[in-house]
């Protein structure tokens, strides 16, 4: 069924011409976000130029029942983005300001369409940054960022996107402007502010957010190391823990992660070696000295077999670039490969990776494995190669990983988000009361379900349909981004 | 009449609420039992305090699962041994707060500078809704973006939209040494040197002034680093070390005294107690604007997080409605902890926040018979 004309006519009105697409060669670019295996075109685009526009076209489609999807740069990788047939998608492209920069609170005003790394890059001068790193960061927006609550590489040490955000102004499904949050850690009642950051553009659209801003570290020190196998350099991250260190990040590579990585960027890492760790601190000198000792002193004790520290800004981004290319680069040695992002007890890492391995050989399939140690955040990729049939059984295993992660008691879902693609598997990890409440949180944003429906949840309709597999984003393939 | 029912699983807690008709107050360790709204009359009073104990402590994961009713000053001990802690120090703790009562309240301490409030380091909740209903949330790990994130709106909800049953918590390292240096300054001057601090990379663990006409700011560090850290401190501000702890287990420090032991800080959290006979109200406001603020007001006894823009405040009772208007004219936020005496006189809160409606919304859906928290966000009318 299409959509009518006069709800057509309704929702176009409320914008000038030149922010409303609706030509169909024109909207088919918006017809998938990274998680390209889907893709839906959408009745319309609306690209509004400021809030009072996304709130004027929110209530339009509310009062017409019209289905809406907010969209960022289109990076998300579970599919929160994809539209809904016979629905509006709202891009927030135009709103690109950067607001305020109030460097005596530590704090910048921000249009949703600004993108991470425009934050940082617009105060450092004035020795701060916005810390949340996901490896999207040149290209993914900040409203997108709030509504996948992303990660990166150093939220270990410094959180996620809840914890650097005061607050949002938010277009509520009806069309209404609120604030969620204020301008302290203090709260008007409960906080919804928290429950709206990480919804998956369930809940509203973010059209402007104060976000919080780190004073630069003094000192940052980064080493690359290898080790004999993946549970020992597993000991060397608890045994960092159990030192009371808290890195800024650890993250490890296996043989095949290396292989790919090196392949494509040649950063220096050891081909061959069955694991590396990237482990990295920041503070203040004195801290970061004494600390840094005892990890170089924990790593020899466990037989390291090469160490590396970067001695210079230029070698460290040189051992990320390598760690940060590993996703793309495995497009070098497989045709085709599916991602995943579940996440264990980090006590459980060498277990989980153990049974992946023994699963990938019972399916005669290879898995290269890239992860945030610290926080037991995995992203192994699933190998295969399409036109030699293995689609399916990749797409089996690819799934059954993801579900070993809950078994293991972690989670679905570290950073990428449930979106379309894992909504089928939320029964794995949440009961059906679980789901329920959830689904009340949602009923009390969005009473008609107009607001990005058939996301994050599961629904009968959605868990009918088969997952598709992954291909790269034009971004991806472009070398813009790093899946992570 | 009321009853008062103590559950001991999640399942008594269950029965309790379906076996019982009208309103209910669930209630900790009862420190906060003055703060926010007045509770209005109830049928039932629910205590958490036989949800006690903890249900796994993982210390290679670091973290904790524990049933909601237990103190936090409790769990604390428990995990002194491993060298790890709940990174939270409100004044409470030491009163035998409940963790769950810590989150429904969202109090924190001054080291929400860095860790943030209960908000930042749950990572998981189980809740009981008033219809019977459970709701399991977040998981056991500190990195998931699975699902709502119910275990926030639980946080600051007063008993108003369920009883929390199970918390599962982030935990960090025991600092290896902590150290405080203190200059004796009047607030205007103690703006101006948290500024210098802030703007440093020093990284302070909190900075605040005590109306006792104190700065104080404490460094979290390793012990080796501390001496180097506390002399750069002073040579920034001036003043003077008055604590200097090695917390490493074999050190002769090392008492058992936790993070936040001190006489000073024990003062701090003394004055956010406030005056007796006076109300005490809780202010948020950016940090450049709070010591302004804090000048307009007729405040008695005061602790104010200079980089948090959180300050503690005594003052009179009759003053409270219009220091709730001057803070909100401000961009800031107010709540009442203290009420020697209630009525109307005595607002709780300030004006309503722009998402009235969605607060409402929310709690027509958890609690649809409105049985929970009666009046505690008194004067808004939640339900």
């Amino acid at each position: 069924m299409a959509l009518d004309s006069i709800a057509r006519a309704a929702i176009t009105a409320t914008l000038a011409p030149d922010e409303v697409v609706d030509d169909p060669v024109r909207t088919r670019a918006y017809e998938c976000d990274g998680l390209t295996g889907y893709r839906v075109r959408p009745e319309i685009v609306l690209i509004p130029r400021d809030a009072a526009g996304v709130a004027r076209a929110v209530a339009a489609c509310h009062r017409n029942g019209v289905p809406f999807v907010a969209r960022g740069a289109g990076t998300g990788l579970s599919g929160g983005a994809l539209p809904v047939a016979d629905g509006v998608v709202i891009s927030l492209a135009r709103l690109r300001s950067i607001r305020e920069v109030d460097v005596e609170n530590r704090r910048a005003v921000v249009d949703p369409g600004v993108t991470n790394l425009e934050i940082t890059a617009a105060v450092a001068r004035h020795r701060l940054y916005y810390a949340p790193d996901p490896s999207s960061q040149q290209v993914c927006t900040i409203g997108g960022n709030v509504a996948e609550n992303s990660g990166g590489a150093h939220c270990l040490k410094y959180g996620f996107t809840t914890n650097h955000v005061y607050s949002c102004e938010v277009v509520l499904p009806d069309g209404t402007l609120v604030t969620l949050g204020g301008d302290t850690g203090e709260q008007q009642g409960p906080d919804l502010r928290g429950v709206f950051l990480g919804s998956e553009g369930t809940l509203g659209i973010t059209v402007s957010v104060t976000v919080k801003l780190l004073r630069t570290p003094e000192t940052v020190r980064t080493l690359l190391a290898d080790f004999p196998s993946i549970a020992v350099a597993g000991e060397v991250v608890s045994d960092i823990v159990a030192a009371g260190i808290v890195p800024a990040a650890v993250e490890m590579m296996d043989t095949l992660a290396i292989e790919a990585a090196e392949e494509a960027v040649h950063a220096g890492y050891t081909v061959g070696t069955p694991a590396a760790l990237v482990v990295e601190l920041d503070g203040p000198i004195e801290q970061c000295d004494s600390e840094f000792a005892r990890v170089e002193a924990i790593c020899d004790a466990h037989g390291c077999t090469r160490l590396h520290i970067a001695g210079s800004p230029e070698e460290r981004a040189r051992i990320w670039k390598g760690r940060k290319a590993a996703f793309a680069a495995v497009g070098r040695i497989s045709p085709d490969y599916f991602v995943q992002d579940g996440v264990v007890p980090r006590t459980r890492l060498a277990e989980v990776l153990q049974r992946i391995a023994d699963m990938g050989s019972e399916a005669g399939l290879r898995v290269a494995n890239v992860f945030h140690a610290g926080d037991g955040n995995l992203h192994p990729l699933v190998l295969y190669s399409a036109a030699k049939g293995e689609t399916e059984r990749a797409e089996q295993l690819s799934g059954a990983i993801a579900e070993l992660c809950v078994e293991l008691g972690g989670s679905l879902s570290g950073e990428h988000g449930i979106g379309t693609d894992k909504a089928c598997s939320m029964p794995k990890q949440f009961g059906e009361e679980d789901l329920a409440v959830m689904g009340r949180v949602r009923e009390a944003f969005d009473p008609t379900g107009i607001c990005n429906p058939g996301k994050v949840l599961p629904t009968p309709r959605l868990c009918g349909e088969r997952p598709g597999r992954y291909r790269a984003h034009p971004l991806e393939e472009a070398g813009v981004i790093e899946r992570l | 009449m009321r009853t008062i029912v103590k559950p001991t699983s999640l399942a008594e807690a269950r029965e309790a609420l379906l076996d019982s008709a009208g309103p209910v107050a669930v209630v900790g360790a009862g420190t906060a039992a003055s703060w926010a709204g007045h509770l209005g009359p109830v049928e039932t009073e629910l205590s958490t305090t036989g949800l006690r104990g903890v249900v796994t402590h993982n210390p290679g994961d670091m973290t904790v699962a524990v049933r909601a009713g237990t103190p936090l000053r409790e769990l604390q001990e428990e995990l002194a041994p491993h060298g790890q802690h709940v990174a939270f120090d409100a004044a409470r703790v030491a009163e035998g707060a409940t963790v769950g009562g810590l989150v429904a309240t969202a109090d924190a301490g001054p080291s929400a500078l860095v860790h943030g409030s209960l908000r930042d380091l749950v990572i998981g909740t189980t809740t009981l809704l008033s219809d019977g209903a459970v709701v399991r949330s977040g998981g056991h790990v500190i990195k998931n973006v699975a699902g709502f994130d119910v275990s926030k709106l639980l946080h600051g909800s007063y008993g108003t939209l369920g009883v929390l049953c199970e918390v599962v918590l982030r935990l960090h390292p025991v600092p290896g040494a902590v150290g405080t240096v203190a200059v004796a300054c009047d607030l205007p001057e103690a703006a101006r040197l948290a500024r210098e601090v802030l703007s440093s990379q020093l990284e302070p663990t909190a900075v605040e002034w005590l109306s006792s006409g104190r700065l104080l700011v404490r460094i979290d560090s390793t012990a080796e680093a501390l001496p180097a850290r506390l002399e750069r401190l002073t040579a920034l501000i001036g003043g003077r070390i008055v604590d200097d702890r090695d917390l490493r287990p074999d050190s002769d420090d090392s008492d058992g005294s936790s993070v936040t032991g001190g006489d000073h800080w024990s003062e701090h959290a003394a004055l956010t107690r406030g005056t007796a006979g006076e109300a005490v109200l809780r202010i948020g406001a950016k940090p450049s604007l709070l010591p302004g603020l804090l000048g307009r007001l007729p405040v008695g006894t005061v602790t104010a997080g200079l980089g948090t823009g959180v300050a503690t405040v005594s003052l009179p009772v009759g003053e409270v409605a219009a220091a709730h208007t001057t803070v909100h004219a401000a961009g800031g936020t107010s709540v009442l902890r203290t009420r020697p005496v209630t009525g109307p006189d005595v607002p709780a809160w300030g004006p309503p926040p722009s998402a009235l409606a969605v607060l409402r919304a929310v709690k027509q859906q958890f609690d649809p018979h409105s049985r929970l928290g009666p009046g505690r966000f008194d004067p808004w009318e939640i339900s």
